[in-house]
């Protein structure tokens, strides 16, 4: 049986295999010379002072030599696309193309019960989904390794270092995208055992696996953890911005971070001016500092200003060491998720004519 | 004799439709049956719940003492070519020989290897290329390769010209001969089956109208012809299949065990078909009739 799935993976694995070797001769023939400039950029022991822009040059270097700025979202995205590709293309017509051609009465009267037949079918399609999947995830990671070392050192600023929550980051870095390719697998076996047709159940598949891909890192990552709160001093880094209103000599403003001092790579959820217990605080400039407002805009005078009536910033995020937690919770999530599905299609299967 | 097939109360219903109703059947082992009514009687259904690809929803069903598809052993024992004989049309002819090799312990190569070749079929095509006749003999070779107890054979000619139509049969009955092999195969169309078949089973309207061995049938049916008389006055043990009355004379098809002793009647055998087709028109007539009818029969 195992023999008789792998025959009729064959061409969906060639094609796979033909773009993985696309794939690593691509980085292959990249990479080296990437670690080169990482080796050259001083990095590698720098001194804390001189690390975040150390870390800016290198990234900057990399932006602008070779293919590097080319060669990084593509592959962000082929490693983000790759789990519904062989969702959509293995995982869709694995029982639709039997149940629409009639072939399942063919594979059913053979010597191997229906259970096992789907058994089989389903480990081997799952694992060669995920196995491709991971490929293609620990190439990059072998490739990208020196700019994700020099965001970390606090290069910013950059499309290059994202952080390492960045939705599309968090999505093709670590063990998630294994989780992926198993789930958009399932849930397309599933939808060909419910639809019985190749093209809708493709359809079908693209449109949940999708949804539930926006949904995650919206709604459902943030929370799996509760997420931290402090606050923090309003610093050079501070975004402040200023707004007039319809009274003459009334400004409102905003407070926003998008780093955390002393916390490299957290995951800032949400930030705004508040007091020095957390409270959100109006945000209408108090009138003390309205002459600093209006004299010189949202300036470091304002700022100062701002602090000194006790204002700071609040801060909710998740720290960075919650990155393998999540990283585990969510691909976790998406096994079990696909362990259902797939006991679902045993259950649909036995019923089925 | 033990049965291949045995039916009792089996019945399977679809949403709201019955396919299959208090089917209750013995087909002995060893024969030839044919499986023949019209198209949408629960042919297929009959044929999927002994090849175990449905389970019914009502009654039970054995196949050479088993229930179907019980186990890999069970469903060793049980060929089944389904309706329109699929294959896989992107795999080869050989791809084919390989999974049944694969999936089936009992396989038989020798016996898979010599038909292909005397079929003159090429392993390296691809079967969605085969034409209709050559796909439905690469079907039949899987299943008897596996060496099966029971053959199931789904209208296995229904799409074939009449040339492919004889060829496959007779492929199909020296297989019968060389092998100790029961046959239970479907058609809509008699002719298919009269030449084949040692046993017969008329399916109309999801239930079953009458099964037996075929001389059995032939025996038991008459056609009558003679002067006009009331169909009740006919002498127990004779079931009327059909009538048909003039002014002046009565033809009737009857059933019965006994013989026909009345010199009235000029008794006829009745061919196979038009034994079948004699239940067929019977089974319309099951439905209410209209009062137009009832004005013609009075």
């Amino acid at each position: 049986m195992i023999r008789l799935s792998m025959l009729q993976l064959r061409v969906q694995a060639i094609t796979a295999a033909v773009a993985l070797i696309a794939f690593a001769v691509l980085l292959a023939a990249t990479g080296p010379h990437l670690a080169s400039l990482y080796a050259a950029s001083g990095l590698r022991g720098c001194q804390p002072a001189s690390c975040g822009q150390r870390a800016n040059i290198f990234l900057q270097q990399v932006d602008s030599t070779g293919p590097y700025a080319a060669v990084y979202p593509l592959s962000i995205i082929l490693i983000a696309l790759t789990p519904a590709v062989t969702g959509l293309f293995w995982g869709a017509p694995l029982l639709a193309r039997e149940l629409e051609t009639g072939t399942f009465a063919l594979a059913w009267s053979q010597s191997v019960t229906r259970a096992r037949w789907l058994a089989v079918k389903l480990t081997v399609g799952g694992l060669a989904a995920m196995a491709v999947t991971g490929a293609l995830s620990l190439l990059f990671a072998w490739w990208a390794a020196p700019l994700g070392r020099a965001a970390g050192l606090g290069g910013s600023g950059n499309s290059l270092a994202m952080n390492q929550f960045n939705p599309l980051a968090f999505a093709t870095h670590g063990i998630t995208p294994l989780g992926y390719a198993a789930f958009a697998f399932t849930l397309g076996v599933t939808a060909g055992a419910l639809i019985r047709r190749t093209v809708p159940a493709m359809a079908v598949t693209l449109a949940i696996f999708a949804a539930l891909q926006i949904a995650m890192p919206l709604w459902i990552r943030p929370n799996l953890f509760p997420a931290s709160h402090t606050t923090v001093a309003i610093t050079s880094d501070t975004t402040l911005n200023l707004f007039t209103t319809d009274s003459p000599h009334t400004f409102t403003f905003t407070l926003a971070t998008d780093g955390l001092a002393g916390q490299p790579g957290a995951w800032i959820r949400s930030s705004g001016a508040a007091d020095a217990a957390g409270h959100p605080v109006s945000t209408v400039v108090p009138s003390a500092c309205s002459p600093a407002a209006s004299s010189s805009g949202p300036g470091p005078a304002l700022a100062n200003c701002l602090t000194s009536r006790g204002i700071r910033i609040a801060v909710t995020y998740q720290p960075a060491s919650r990155y393998w937690p999540l990283q585990w919770t969510e691909t976790g999530i998406y096994l079990v998720l696909s362990l259902a599905l797939a006991g679902y299609c045993f259950r649909r299967l036995s019923r089925l004519s | 004799m033990n049965a291949a097939i045995q039916a009792s109360g089996l019945g399977k219903q679809y949403r709201r439709a019955w396919a299959l109703r208090d089917c209750t059947l013995a087909i002995p082992e060893g024969q030839v049956a044919g499986l023949v009514g019209p198209n949408g009687a629960g042919k297929t259904t009959l044929l999927r719940l002994a090849a175990g690809m449905l389970t019914p929803t009502r009654g039970t069903i054995t196949v050479l003492g088993q229930r179907p598809a019980a186990g890999p052993a069970q469903l060793a024992r049980v060929g089944f070519v389904a309706q329109d004989t699929p294959v896989y049309s992107r795999m080869t002819v050989a791809d084919h020989l390989r999974l049944g090799a694969w999936l089936n312990p009992g396989w038989d190569d020798h016996l898979a290897r010599q038909r292909i070749s005397q079929l003159a079929l090429n392993p390296k095509q691809r079967a969605g290329s085969l034409s209709g006749g050559q796909r439905a003999q690469l079907a039949l070779t899987l299943a008897l390769a596996k060496r099966p107890g029971l053959l199931i054979l789904d209208e296995p000619v229904a799409s074939l010209d009449p040339l492919a139509r004889r060829e496959f049969l007779q492929g199909l009955m020296e297989a019968v001969a060389g092998q100790r092999l029961s046959v239970l195969l479907s058609s809509h169309l008699v002719a298919d089956l009269e030449r084949v078949c040692d046993y017969l089973i008329v399916l109309i309207a999801s239930r079953v109208r009458v099964a037996g061995e075929v001389s059995d049938l032939l025996a038991s049916h008459h056609r009558l012809s003679g002067p006009r008389r009331d169909p009740g006055t006919l002498p127990a043990g004779q079931e009327i299949i059909t009538e048909r009355h003039t002014d002046k004379q009565s033809n009737l098809l009857v059933r019965t065990d006994g013989p026909v002793l009345d010199p009235a009647w000029a008794v006829k055998p009745v061919s196979l078909e038009d034994l079948v087709l004699a239940y067929m028109s019977r089974a319309g007539n099951d439905r209410p009739a209209s009062p137009q009818q009832l004005k013609a029969v009075s």
